[in-house]
C-alpha cells in the first residue's frame, strides 16, 4: 500500500527534486504541500510549489502557506546558493494554482488529525511550521506515522556557519522544539545527504529524454552546482532533500542509529548546532533515528530511473487544460 | 467616553483573578474577552480557573478562548506554591459550567483584531506564549493591535523566578523577544512598579464588611499568596496583574518613561532577564514604554473602591 505523505518545504533547487521524486514514485501518496520561508521568501517558496506541482502535471495536490519568519531568530534568506527565485536559472511560468485559505501549520495539523498512524510528514526546509503545529495541537506528536527531517550535522561540517547545517541555523528554536517534542523522528544530516552527489554527467544522462522535467533539472542544477563548486570545491551538487524524501519508501538507504540528539540556541558559535550524544553522557534517552550511511550509488540510481520515468511521462510541452 | 475595550491574555493565577475582577469592576474598561495560558498554572486549569471567576462575577457572557499548552522552546513550569493548587490560592469555586469557545487562542486573538484594526489593547499578564504565536502567525496581527499592556519584566528590581528573571518573561522569554521586537506598541508593567502595590490582611478585612461570594472569594484567593509573600519579606501580597488596568483607569499613577528594553534568551544564568538601556549604547530606539514607579497607595485605594462596589452589586 502506497504511503501517505505531507512534504514541508522551501522550495529550492533540491526540495524541486524532492517534490518531484515524491510525484514519479508509486510508493508514496503526496497529501499535500505547506512552504516555509528558508531557500527564498515563503511568498517564493508557494509560487515555486505551485509551478512545480504544475510542470509535472499534479495540480491536484493542495498547497498550504505557513510561515514568513522563523519563531525567534532574524530572517536569512539564500539567494546565492538557490537565485533569486529560488530556483537557479529556472524559469517556470507563473502558476494558476492557488494555495490553499488556510494557514500550512493548520493544514498540517488537520491532515495529520485526521488520519491518525497515517501520515508521513517530510520535513525539508526550516521546522518553523512544524514547531508551531507542535504547540498549537500537541496531540499531532501521537496522530503522525513519522516525520523524516531533513537537516543538521552531526561529524560533517555545516553550510550555512562552520558548525551549523542550514535548516537548523534558520529557525534553531523551532529545530530545539521539534527535537524535544516526542514526535517519532528520523533525521537525515549532511553526514549522509553530502554524500549523494548529482554530477554534470547524470545530468546528462537525463537529457537523453527530452522533456520540461530534464530540462528544469538542468536549468535549476547547473546554478547549484556552479555555488557548490565556488563555495565547496564539490564537482556537482549534493541533493540533500530528494534523499530524505526516498527514506520514507527505500529505508535501506540508509544505516541508521538511535540517538539523543540536541541543537546549540544559545546564540554564540555553535548557534544551530546539532549534536548527538554517542556516549550516552547526557543520560538521555534517544530522542530520533539518525541516518549516519548511506548508499549513496544505489540511491542516486534510483532519483535518475524515477527522474527519467517522469520525464517520459510528461513529455516536452506543457499540456493545457 | 468610549470604554476603551480589551482583551486580557491570562494563566490565572491569584493576581490575574483580581485584574479580571478590576476588569470588569472599572466603566472605563470594555472586557471583550478572555484567552487563556500555562504559567501560574496548566492552561486548562487556567480555563477553568477564568471561567468560575467570570460565573463568580455574573459575567460568563464574556468569551474564553484556551491556548497554548506548553511555552514555545522552554519546558513547562506551573509554580502551586505560590498560587496554590488550583491556581487561585484556597478559593473553593464552584466548577465553570460555561466552556470555552472552540477556537484556539491563537486564532481567536488574531481574528477579534484584524476584524476591528486597532480597536483592540491587548492586556497579556501571563507569559507571552499566545502573543508570539498571534505576531508569527499571522504578520498583519502586530500592526493592527492597538496597544500591549504587559505585566512582566524586572528592570532594577531583582526577579521572583530567578535572582535575575520575573516569573511571565522566565516562563516563555523567546515568546517575550518575539513581542519585544514585534514593533507593536508596548507599555511594560514590570515588578518595579508592582512590587510596590501591596495587599496587606487589613485590606482584605475591610474587604470582607461587605458580605458578597466576591470579597469571599478574594480573602480565600489571596491567603496561600498572602502568606508566601509574607515569608519573602514583603508586608503584603504584590498586585502585579491589577495594576496594568491603572494605564487606563488611572495613568496619572503611574511614571512611564520609554526605553529601548531587550531580554537574554542565551540559556545563561541570566536566562529571561528584562533589561533596559538607559544611555543608548545600542543605539538603538525605544521600543516601550515602562513603569518604574507607581504611586502606589493610591492605586490600593482605588482597587479597595472598585472591589467593594462591586461586591456590593453581587450580594450574597
Amino acid at each position: 500500500m502506497s504511503k501517505r505523505i505531507l512534504i514541508d518545504t522551501d522550495p529550492g533547487i533540491d526540495d524541486a527534486l524532492a517534490i518531484l521524486l515524491a510525484l514519479a514514485s508509486p510508493e508514496v501518496t503526496m497529501e499535500g504541500i505547506t512552504t516555509i520561508h528558508g531557500n527564498c521568501s515563503v511568498d517564493q517558496a508557494t509560487i515555486n510549489a505551485l509551478s512545480i506541482l504544475e510542470l509535472a502535471e499534479a495540480k491536484e495536490v493542495p498547497v498550504a502557506m505557513g510561515f514568513p519568519l522563523p519563531l525567534v531568530q532574524p530572517s536569512l534568506l539564500a539567494a546565492e546558493t538557490h537565485g533569486d527565485t529560488g530556483l537557479g536559472y529556472a524559469k517556470l511560468p507563473e502558476p494558476r494554482g492557488r494555495p490553499e485559505v488556510r494557514h500550512g501549520s493548520d493544514f498540517l495539523i488537520e491532515k495529520i488529525m485526521s488520519n491518525p498512524g497515517e501520515i508521513t510528514l517530510v520535513a525539508i526546509g526550516p521546522l518553523t511550521n512544524v514547531a508551531f503545529a507542535i504547540r498549537k495541537e500537541p496531540r499531532i506528536v501521537e496522530a503522525v506515522r513519522e516525520v523524516i527531517v531533513m537537516g543538521g550535522a552531526i561529524r560533517y561540517p555545516g553550510n550555512a556557519s562552520p558548525l551549523a547545517e542550514y535548516n537548523v541555523f534558520v529557525d534553531p528554536h523551532a529545530a530545539h522544539m521539534v527535537y524535544h517534542s516526542g514526535i517519532p523522528i528520523t533525521l537525515v544530516p549532511l553526514d549522509v545527504t553530502y554524500q549523494c552527489i548529482l554530477t554534470p554527467d547524470d545530468v546528462k544522462r537525463l537529457q537523453k529524454n527530452p522533456s520540461r522535467i530534464s530540462r528544469f533539472i538542468d536549468d535549476s542544477t547547473r546554478f547549484y552546482m556552479e555555488f557548490h563548486d565556488e563555495y565547496q570545491q564539490i564537482h556537482g551538487c549534493a541533493i540533500n532533500d530528494p534523499l530524505a524524501l526516498a527514506l520514507t519508501f527505500a529505508p535501506e538507504l540508509c544505516d541508521y542509529q538511535e540517538l539523543y540528539v540536541d541543537v546549540d540556541i544559545s546564540g554564540g558559535i555553535s548557534m544551530g548546532k546539532t549534536f548527538a550524544d554517542f556516549h550516552g553522557l547526557a543520560k538521555k534517552r534517544p530522542n530520533m533515528k539518525v541516518a549516519l550511511s548511506v548508499r549513496a550509488r544505489d540511491f542516486m540510481e534510483l532519483f535518475l530511473e524515477r527522474m527519467e520515468l517522469l520525464a517520459r511521462s510528461v513529455g516536452v510541452f506543457a499540456k493545457h487544460s | 467616553m468610549t470604554p476603551t475595550r480589551i482583551i486580557i491574555d491570562t494563566d490565572p493565577g491569584v493576581d490575574d483573578a483580581l485584574a479580571v475582577l478590576l476588569a470588569l469592576a472599572s466603566p472605563e474598561i470594555q472586557l471583550e474577552a478572555l484567552t487563556t495560558t500555562q504559567g501560574n498554572v496548566t492552561v486548562e486549569k487556567a480555563t477553568r480557573n477564568i471561567l468560575s471567576v467570570l460565573e463568580l462575577a455574573h459575567a460568563s457572557y464574556i468569551p474564553v478562548a484556551q491556548g497554548s499548552m506548553f511555552p514555545l522552546v522552554q519546558p513547562l513550569r506551573a509554580s502551586d506554591s505560590v498560587h496554590g493548587a488550583s491556581g487561585i490560592g484556597n478559593s473553593k469555586l464552584p466548577e465553570p459550567r460555561s466552556k470555552p469557545v472552540p477556537q484556539h487562542a491563537v486564532d481567536y486573538l488574531i481574528e477579534r483584531v484584524l476584524a476591528e484594526p486597532n480597536q483592540i489593547t491587548i492586556f497579556p499578564i501571563g507569559p507571552l506564549t499566545n502573543i508570539a504565536m498571534a505576531i508569527r502567525k499571522a504578520p498583519g496581527f502586530a500592526k493592527a493591535v492597538k496597544e500591549f499592556v504587559i505585566m512582566g519584566g524586572a528592570i532594577h528590581e531583582g526577579g521572583n523566578a530567578t535572582p535575575l528573571a520575573e516569573f511571565n518573561i522566565f516562563v516563555d522569554p523567546h515568546a517575550a523577544h518575539i513581542v519585544f521586537h514585534s514593533g507593536i506598541p508596548i507599555t511594560l508593567i514590570p515588578l518595579d512598579a508592582t512590587h510596590k502595590c501591596l495587599l496587606e490582611q487589613e485590606h482584605v478585612d475591610r474587604l470582607l464588611k461587605i458580605k458578597s461570594p466576591v470579597s469571599q472569594f478574594i480573602s480565600e484567593a489571596v491567603e496561600v499568596y498572602l502568606k508566601s509573600s509574607l515569608e519573602r519579606g514583603y508586608a503584603g501580597s504584590a498586585l502585579h496583574d491589577p495594576l496594568t488596568l491603572a494605564t487606563i483607569i488611572a495613568p496619572e499613577l503611574l511614571s512611564l518613561k520609554e526605553y529601548y528594553l531587550d531580554v537574554d534568551i542565551s540559556g545563561g544564568v541570566s536566562m529571561g532577564k528584562t533589561f533596559a538601556d538607559f544611555y543608548h549604547m545600542t543605539q538603538k530606539p525605544a521600543n516601550m514604554k515602562v513603569a518604574l514607579d507607581v504611586r502606589a497607595e493610591d492605586f490600593i485605594e482605588l482597587f479597595l473602591q472598585r472591589m467593594e462596589r462591586l461586591s456590593q452589586s453581587i450580594p450574597d
